[in-house]
């Protein structure tokens, strides 16, 4: 269960300003449950995803993921912890460009030395149901935009993440591979993950496997 | 707790020295090529430090000269006897040399004169020389020469002999039975070697007059007693010991020194300039990359891992191909170059090659001078990226 107690979040803009990017939001998101988070730009949608994942730490209030107040953790437990629960699909993929796309996906696995063969059929598994065999070799630089979401998408699944995250999933694609993603998504559904998603794309709006749609405006939920 | 080191973690390094590899081809050469100046310099200075220590040994213990308004001039060899009488003296040995100009190459050659070519010294000099027939040396009472002057006049022409102008405008035509083996000997470089008459026809001086006396003592703590003596007895005379000319030694040394000392620096400052650009920042896409690793749950520690392995290979790399490169170039190749900013021994240039010497300590020397300089260069710029918040470094 993921928990926003009384979040604050503001952000220090030159040496006095600042912009307040979250007022005072609480939030539950249950076990296995699929949230989309809806908002026009710069309301906050971003920032709450970045708490969630520990990328970043609330001005005042509390993280709670299962049971750990993640917002308290020390730098590199916040890695571990990403590590072991967090499958973020950032907006611009953040993709290694001079890396392939096979390396690019075992990069979050790397620190934790793990079994070649195990990690050679984790991949082969990966990349057929993404339909990216073809593309393992090849430099993520060179690949299609789809292409490089769904290595973005492997690779934050690489983990078997209890929290999946994906910011702004559609924004760079066309109409095709964002029914494409939203297939791949529904997919993802098993009971276990729960799932964020933040857009302000109309195509998420009425899709009947998320199970609740939160609008955020301004910094606060609506 | 895993011991087992990760392999992942050192191939990802190794893909990320090649995947930034104009940068990191361009750091390679400039560090390799300052690590190579770095020992170059100081497999020269050891060698001549070894060849210097060498010949400090063989220095006699006491030098008398016999002086005359502030200048040295000759020693009658009556005073022989009075010397050898004084206490703990083991043997006075009269020394006749000098310098012979030899203007067509604009040096000075040291003529040293010995008693005769006894048959007790077959073994030595056949052991310093090469292309030596003592015979045929005795035969002819020919000369020994170093090799920088054998040389020498091939480059004039001079084939088997040499023809020295006395002062009387008249030739003395002395042939070369032997030539100083190469690795003798720094200052063998540019002497002669021919028996005592020879030198005193040759310079014009009388029989019974040396240069100055080389005196051997049986116990060195007597050398200032034992020197005290000699100019209560013959007030005319300056007397140099062996701590002296070490003294003397060690400044002309010193003073080399400084010269590499200068080149040292301008190669550290070199190095640091480049180390002082590295750390003065990350390149953005290394910053976005640090990013990245945070945000996909790599530790700080994994990150300094990483990097440490790029620095380490990068480093270690090239710290072996320029230490390679170096003892080739000063040992195979005799240095060519930068020697003649060490050599300044002899007025002649010499031709001598620089002995093996390498011990532990240089290569520790230039090993921590250069390797893990550049590892902490490294190493504390991505430190500082990789403690920010993921989201602030990926922005
Ligand atoms: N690192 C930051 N520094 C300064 N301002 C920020 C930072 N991150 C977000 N903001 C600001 O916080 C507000 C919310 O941003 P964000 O969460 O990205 O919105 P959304 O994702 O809904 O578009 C915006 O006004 C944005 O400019
Ligand atoms: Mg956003």
């Amino acid at each position: 269960m993921i928990e926003l107690k009384n979040v604050t979040k503001e952000f220090k803009v030159g040496a006095k300003d600042k912009v307040v990017a979250l007022k005072d939001i609480n939030l539950h998101v249950q076990k296995g449950e699929i949230v989309l988070l809806k908002g026009p730009s710069g309301s906050g949608k971003s920032t709450i995803l970045s708490l969630i994942a520990a990328l970043n730490k609330p001005t005042i209030g509390e993280v709670i993921v299962d049971g750990k107040r993640v917002s308290k953790l020390a730098d590199n437990f916040t890695s571990l912890f990403r590590r072991e629960n967090i499958g973020f699909i950032f907006q611009r993929y953040n993709l290694i460009p001079s890396l392939s796309a096979k390396e690019n996906v075992i990069v979050p696995l790397i620190p934790s030395n793990p079994d070649s063969n195990w990690l050679e059929d984790r991949l082969q598994e990966l990349f057929q149901n993404f339909s990216l065999e073809s593309k393992m070799e090849v430099m993520v630089k060179n690949l299609s935009g789809g292409e490089q979401q769904r290595v973005a998408i492997a690779r934050a699944l690489v983990n078997n993440p209890s929290i999946i995250i994906a910011d702004e999933p559609t924004a760079n694609l066309d109409k095709k591979l964002s029914l494409e993603f939203i297939e791949i998504l529904k997919k993802l559904k098993n009971g276990h993950n729960s799932i964020i998603i933040a857009s302000h794309d109309p195509l998420f709006f009425d899709l009947d496997f998320i199970d609740r749609q939160i609008d955020i405006h301004n910094g606060e939920i609506l | 707790m895993k011991s087992k080191i990760n392999l992942f973690l050192f191939d990802f390094s190794v893909l990320s020295i090649f995947r930034r590899g104009s940068k990191n081809i361009f750091i390679f050469f400039v560090f390799t090529l300052l690590i190579f100046l770095l020992s170059s310099v100081l497999f020269i200075s050891n060698s001549i430090k070894s060849e210097l220590d060498t010949t400090l040994n063989a220095l006699p213990d006491i030098t008398v000269q016999r002086l005359q308004a502030g200048r040295a001039i000759n020693m009658p060899l009556s005073r022989l006897n009075k010397l050898l009488a004084i206490d703990g003296v083991n043997a006075v040995i009269p020394r006749v040399w000098g310098y012979y100009y030899f203007a067509n190459a604009g040096a000075n050659f040291s003529v040293v004169g010995i008693d005769q070519f006894e048959d007790q010294y077959r073994d030595l000099y056949t052991k310093l020389c090469d292309k030596f027939n003592f015979d045929k040396l005795k035969k002819d009472s020919g000369m020994l020469i170093g090799s920088g002057i054998d040389q020498m006049l091939k480059n004039n022409f001079y084939q088997g002999y040499f023809n020295f102008v006395k002062p009387d405008g008249s030739l003395a035509k002395v042939k070369i039975d032997g030539v100083f083996k190469a690795d003798t000997a720094l200052e063998s470089n540019d002497v002669i070697v021919m028996p005592i008459k020879k030198v005193r026809e040759i310079f014009g001086m009388k029989p019974d007059e040396a240069v100055d006396f080389v005196i051997k003592v049986a116990n060195p703590s007597e050398i200032p007693n034992i020197a005290r003596k000699i100019t209560e007895i013959y007030p005319d005379t300056r007397v140099i010991t062996k701590e002296d000319l070490k003294i003397s030694y060690q400044n002309l040394f010193d003073y080399k020194g400084g010269l590499f000392l200068a080149l040292f620096v301008i190669s550290t400052f070199t190095f640091f300039m480049i180390i002082y650009d590295k750390a003065s920042g990350v390149s953005s896409d290394e910053k976005r990359e640090i990013g990245i690793l945070k945000a996909v749950g790599w530790t700080i520690d994994d990150i300094l891992k990483e990097k440490f392995y790029e620095a380490f290979v990068i480093s270690f790399v090239s710290f072996i191909t320029a230490l390679c490169l170096s003892m080739f170039y000063v040992y195979f190749l005799n240095a060519p170059l930068l020697r003649n900013i060490f050599i300044g021994y002899s007025n002649l240039k010499p031709a001598f090659d620089l002995p093996f010497s390498f011990d532990f300590q240089t290569f520790a020397i230039i090993f921590f001078l250069t390797v893990p300089i550049y590892i902490a260069a490294t190493i504390i710029p991505s430190w500082r990226v990789a403690s920010m918040d993921a989201d602030e470094v990926m922005r």
